[in-house]
């Protein structure tokens, strides 16, 4: 009952969204569609044009650097999505996460190791959820102070050493085991993409979160603890970095404090590529995983195009530009 | 013939101390001051040579507050500036690639004007949120940077005029921190006396009301991101004399404390409140933070850790934060007390 009329509230509040439908503009329909075809060109191009792209070992290397972004990538769609613009602390927390999953499990064993990663993930969330939440802060500089908070405590505990984890241990074991060409970590991946995109399409919460990124002042007039969302949307992107962290982990066998560095720009560029709008309220998982597919095949083609790392950082810098500008420009366009 | 009609709002305050409370009510800087009281007293309990080598605390006040400056510029109006971080390193590569050091300087600023007459682009026609924008202008410049200098420190070519430029010019002041001076003072003025200046803030205060009462809000957003732009740039250029060699990755620890300086000063992020002032306060009391940790030996991850902290602080702090909290709780006690009853 009490869900029933909270969507009617927040109905009638975004009957305005309906209009956007209406333009004939080309730009609505690119933001929303573009991504379906620019993926499927990409692939074309590097499959004809790139040598080495369509071998099963560069395919299976594009999996395996997939992964943990696209975990990421899509966790952090839900604090997107809630109209928080992103999350910069997910590079601090997928290091911890690997760091913990390593150090921890060498001397505790697994199970130990990843209670020790879910709190590490908690009081991420915990801290950037009630600042932005509750005191209603900027994300990105609320995120962008915890970066370097955890970062910083990362490095003050590790010294900045290098952990590895034993050769013959679980974890290398996880890392190693492939299905066919597709490593375990791509199916992680997967099922992840699908449990979120479940979350956020069929659960209560997916519903307040979206709603929340729509219309704020509804929301909350239609009774939700607004504050308890945020923090819900930090809550599921810190269990992403943390499963992406035990899945860079497993890759790699070795954990350092900087071994996430870009993956905050990374996931950020791919949501939004995606079609997944930063100005809240709309988008969705699968759309960040087809982004995240774009970006990594983008980035592959890149470095096996031994094109060098500056200009791969300009790519997705204009890449994240112009994603944002087609989507603000298309609702411009919506709204006259 | 035309009658001048003067509205009185709330009550005049006649009486000495009246005035000074409401003087005081008006500033903005509470925060900033606090901050530089507690880091004064700590630091010269502790470490004294903080102020007996207030040469190198200035140096390092001077770093952190000239791109605070430019950023208070664009909060004012209730935007930010991300990219400064990479302006810096851009504009510095720039000036070090170029043989000639007056023709670098030149060129190095003429970058920075550009990148911000772009973010202003950006922002004000296109409409971008100005947090994103900045973010991809940030990384899309770290790459040009990288690209213009092969991914390695560039020496500049004329090593002398980097030395000379390291010497006290007039008494114990190095041309970096006159320089910082004359940005303060400039700033200062435009944004209290000059009319474009104050517009920043009703730009900043209400966009709409701004634009009805015939403000260009448009131009004015230009002019900010240039300025900050502007400013990074003349950052970039003083490092890289100052060390006779721009780095590509410079300017990501500098962007997180000048953050914090611009934050904690009282500028409000939503715009429409803060000033120079306070700034040059916040920037202070990082600066000298900052030499007394380094002085002391204390690690890098602690400082960054103290850095970091600093901001979630003054980010979450702000009178309009605090004020949310307040209403949030008030709000779910009613909600009980209503349940209850």
């Amino acid at each position: 009952m009490a869900k029933e009329t909270l969507t009617e509230v927040i109905t009638v509040a975004n009957s305005g969204e309906a209009d956007v439908k209406k333009s004939r503009s080309a730009l609505p329909w690119i933001a929303d569609n573009g991504i379906f075809i620019f993926t499927a060109l990409l692939l074309l191009f590097a499959a004809v044009f790139v040598d080495g792209f369509a071998s099963l070992a560069n395919i299976t290397d594009v999996f395996h650097r997939a992964a943990p972004i696209g975990i990421v990538a899509a966790g952090m769609t839900f604090v997107v999505i809630s109209g928080n613009y992103l999350d910069l602390s997910v590079v601090a927390q997928v290091a911890t996460s690997a760091v913990i999953m390593l150090a921890v499990s060498n001397l505790y064993g697994v199970p130990i190791a990843m209670l020790a990663a879910l709190g590490a993930a908690m009081m991420y969330a915990l801290v950037n959820g009630i600042a932005v939440g509750y005191f209603k802060a900027n994300a990105v500089i609320v995120t962008l102070s915890t970066t370097y908070i955890g970062v910083g405590v990362l490095r003050f505990f590790s010294g900045g050493s290098i952990f590895f984890g034993p050769e013959d241990g679980p974890i290398r074991a996880f890392g190693a085991s492939k299905l066919g060409p597709i490593p375990y970590s791509a199916i992680v991946l997967i099922i992840v993409t699908i449990l979120l995109a479940f979350v956020l399409n069929r659960t209560n919460f997916g519903f307040v979160v979206r709603s929340f990124g729509s219309n704020e002042s509804a929301t909350r007039l239609g009774g939700v603890n607004t504050g308890l969302v945020i923090i819900g949307a930090f809550f599921v992107t810190a269990l992403a970095a943390m499963v992406a962290g035990w899945v860079l982990a497993a890759f790699s066998n070795t954990a350092v404090s900087s071994m996430s560095t870009g993956y905050d720009f990374q996931a950020l560029a791919a949501i939004i590529v995606g079609g997944t709008s930063v100005f809240g309220g709309k988008g969705s998982v699968f759309r960040t995983l087809l982004g995240v597919i774009f970006v990594s095949v983008l980035t592959n083609v890149l470095v096996i195009s031994n094109i060098s790392f500056g200009y791969q950082q300009v790519a997705l810098g204009v890449l994240i530009v112009v994603a944002v500008t087609v989507d603000a420009l298309s609702r411009k366009v919506g709204k006259r | 013939m035309s009658q001048t009609q003067t509205i009185q709002i709330g009550q005049r305050e006649t009486t000495f101390f009246g005035k000074l409370r409401l003087k005081i009510a008006r500033r903005t800087e509470g925060r900033a001051v606090i901050l530089l009281a507690v880091v004064l007293i700590v630091v010269s309990l502790t470490e004294p040579l903080v102020f007996t080598a207030y040469q190198v605390s200035l140096g390092r006040i001077a770093l952190i507050g000239l791109v605070a400056l430019g950023l208070t510029a664009v909060i004012l109006m209730g935007e930010l500036d991300l990219s400064v971080a990479s302006t810096l390193a851009v504009s510095g590569v720039v000036m070090a690639l170029i043989p000639d050091v007056r023709l670098g300087v030149v060129v190095a600023l003429g970058v920075g004007l550009l990148i911000g007459l772009i973010n202003g682009f950006f922002v004000a026609v296109v409409g971008i949120n100005s947090f994103i924008a900045t973010l991809g202008m940030l990384f899309a410049l770290r790459g040009l940077a990288f690209i213009l200098s092969d991914e390695a420190p560039v020496r500049i070519v004329d090593t002398d005029a980097g030395i000379a430029f390291g010497l006290a010019l007039i008494g114990p002041l190095t041309p970096r921190v006159l320089i910082f001076i004359l940005a303060f003072v400039v700033l200062q003025i435009f944004v209290s006396r000059v009319k474009a200046g104050r517009e920043f803030f009703a730009v900043g205060g209400n966009r709409q009301a701004a634009y009805d009462a015939g403000i260009p809000v448009k131009r004015r957003i230009f002019t900010g991101f240039m300025i900050s732009g502007f400013v990074a740039s003349l950052a970039g250029v003083i490092n890289t004399l100052e060390r006779t060699a721009a780095d590509p990755r410079a300017g990501l620890t500098v962007l997180l404390a000048s953050f914090a300086a611009a934050i904690i000063g009282g500028n409000y992020l939503k715009g429409g409140r803060g000033s120079i002032v306070g700034t040059l306060i916040g920037a202070t009391a990082l600066g000298v933070l900052q030499v007394a940790f380094t002085l002391s030996g204390v690690q890098v991850p602690v400082q960054e850790i103290f850095i970091g902290l600093i901001l979630l602080l003054a980010v979450t702090t702000d009178p309009a934060n605090l004020r949310a909290v307040l209403g949030s709780i008030r709000s779910v006690l009613q909600g009980r007390l209503k349940f209850q009853s």
